[in-house]
């Protein structure tokens, strides 16, 4: 009933894990991944990022603005990290690069992984994620280097903070990309008013949570009107209504990470409300894919 | 989702050790022992700590950020988020042990001020040398025996307990003292009754980021950063 198939990968349930949140240790990978479909890591890069300083991550009342700034340990140690884990669902590791050589390098630290997700969307790193995302070209050669590289699946993350995200999507189709995770955080800043200055170190950050679920559930539509492979929904779900609306707009499955907040075991939560709906309605996840799009 | 403003206070009184200092806020923060603050220090990062009374926090000198806050100056403003995080929990019996090791001993003042004139409370707090002792309690340790035990606030502790009663016992402090605490507690029998306090590397202090997760899988910032003893383990404090 909920169970979904995307590039091969079989997931038990339509609910994964979203890269950044709780994403860089093994205990908390393990940990959330009793429950959901699937996990994806924190991006990783070949060398180490220290990350901007604090505060990074801020609270609002309809989302998280975070400039963690891509902090990692770099492939090496992230690899020793991950490398003994043990979870009975698909491992999607994420990879941040500033071109297409280098992404292709880091497949080989991880061939534990299930399936690669590329960033191509964090909006606040300079030259890496975004400032490759929001060129066609780049994406397209970005997700052909690691196609040539590996035979697993290859996903790339798209970034909602373009003119048109269906360009970016198709041209990472043409790059041979097996699905299309949409959306990324779209750019953001706060201000405070007594000490009169931006909040976050970065001043620029991005936003994910509720308050940008519509306009991540837009971009899953626009995209299944031209895509021809599965979209992963992502921004701003957070309960088991939000995952049908994503999925019925084009999602095979979605993504959670900001509603971590409200709970480690997020996820448990929705999955059951999501089987106790479809067993109600006697429906199947894979029949609801896109049907809001009408019959042909 | 609550909201986190940041607010700003300023610094009434600082009361400074050799790289500790004691601060004092004009005003209260409304909280629970346990909890924690995020510290902006304008200028320099956003940092965790622990309060150490409704009104103080306690540092230690460890790197750019806390040196700048031990030589803080009376006037001077910091920005308050916070307090977040789970408070210890409410002590059940009539009497508890509050074992610090070190600067640990910040959270545990809380606590200590929190229940003395309630119940029968007992602190340790064990130091390298007596230049570390901060605070005016009994019952301290130190490594070089320059005063009191010599020894660590472990075995302070188990010199001074009996056993058959009934207690529970607080701690915070260095892994490797917490980690020997735990293992004689579950030797015991007696793990229901520990409760520590963790600190890990933090950054978001949400409970998104996951740079303090636990080797459990816990977010520190978020279950924690107090955790009974039956919900760790010893892998916990390696």
């Amino acid at each position: 009933m909920l169970s979904v198939e995307v590039a091969g990968l079989k997931l038990e349930n339509p609910v994964a894990l979203a890269s950044g949140i709780l994403g860089s240790k093994k205990s908390s990978l393990v940990e959330i991944a009793k429950f959901a479909g699937a996990v994806v890591t924190k991006s990783v890069g070949i060398e180490k990022r220290e990350g901007y300083k604090n505060p990074c991550v801020i609270n609002q009342k309809c989302g998280v603005i975070n400039a963690v700034g891509l902090a990692s340990p770099g492939a090496k140690v992230f690899s020793e990290e991950l490398k003994e884990i043990s979870i009975k669902k698909p491992l999607i590791v994420s990879l941040f690069a500033p071109n297409p050589e280098n992404f292709a390098l880091l497949v080989d630290y991880f061939p534990f992984a299930s399936a690669f997700e590329l960033n191509l969307s964090c909006p606040h790193a300079k030259k890496l994620g975004m400032s490759i995302g929001v060129d066609e070209k780049a994406v397209e050669s970005c997700v052909k280097a690691v196609k040539d590289a590996t035979d697993k699946p290859v996903f790339a993350k798209l970034t909602p903070n373009v003119t048109d995200i269906t360009k970016i999507g198709l041209a990472a189709e043409k790059g041979g990309a097996d699905a299309v995770v949409a959306v990324n955080t779209l750019k953001a800043i706060s201000i405070d008013i007594y000490s009169k200055k931006a909040v976050l170190s970065n001043i620029v950050g991005g936003i994910s949570g509720k308050a940008i679920k519509s306009i991540a559930l837009r971009c899953v539509w626009d995209l299944y009107e031209v895509l021809d492979i599965p979209i992963i929904g992502c921004g701003g779900i957070s309960n088991w209504i939000d995952v049908l609306e994503f999925i019925m707009a084009g999602a095979s499955f979605v993504q959670i990470g900001s509603a971590f907040y409200n709970s480690l075991r997020t996820i448990e939560g929705i999955v059951k409300s999501l089987e106790d709906y479809l067993y109600s309605k006697n429906e199947r996840v894979k029949d609801l894919i896109g049907v809001a799009h009408g019959g042909v | 989702m609550e909201v986190y403003n940041l607010y700003c206070l300023s610094v009434k009184k600082v009361k400074k050790f050799n790289n500790i200092a004691i601060i004092e806020f004009d005003r209260e923060i409304r909280g629970y022992p346990g909890q924690f603050i995020m510290l902006n220090v304008f200028g320099f990062e956003e940092i965790p700590l622990s309060l150490s009374s409704p009104k103080t926090i306690t540092v230690k000198n460890v790197g750019k950020t806390t040196n700048r806050v031990v030589n803080t100056k009376e006037g001077d403003v910091f920005g308050i988020r916070g307090p977040f995080g789970r408070p210890f929990s409410y002590p059940d019996v009539e009497k508890i042990y509050l074992i610090a090791g070190g600067i640990g001993i910040a959270p545990l003042n809380y606590l200590y001020e929190y229940f003395k004139d309630e119940i029968e409370v007992i602190a340790i707090h064990g130091v390298k040398t007596k230049e570390e002792l901060i605070y005016d309690y009994p019952e301290v340790a130190t490594e070089d025996g320059s005063v009191g035990f010599r020894g660590n606030a472990v075995e302070l502790f188990l010199k001074l307990a009996d056993f058959k009663e009934e207690f529970r016992v607080y701690s915070c402090g260095p892994k490797p003292m917490l980690l020997s605490l735990y293992k004689i507690m579950k030797k015991l029998g007696k793990l229901e009754s520990l409760e520590v306090s963790l600190e890990n590397y933090m950054r978001c202090g949400i409970g998104l980021c996951g740079s303090c997760v636990t080797e459990s899988g816990a977010r520190v910032c978020r279950d924690g950063p107090t955790f009974k003893g039956t919900d760790v383990s010893e892998k916990d404090f390696i």
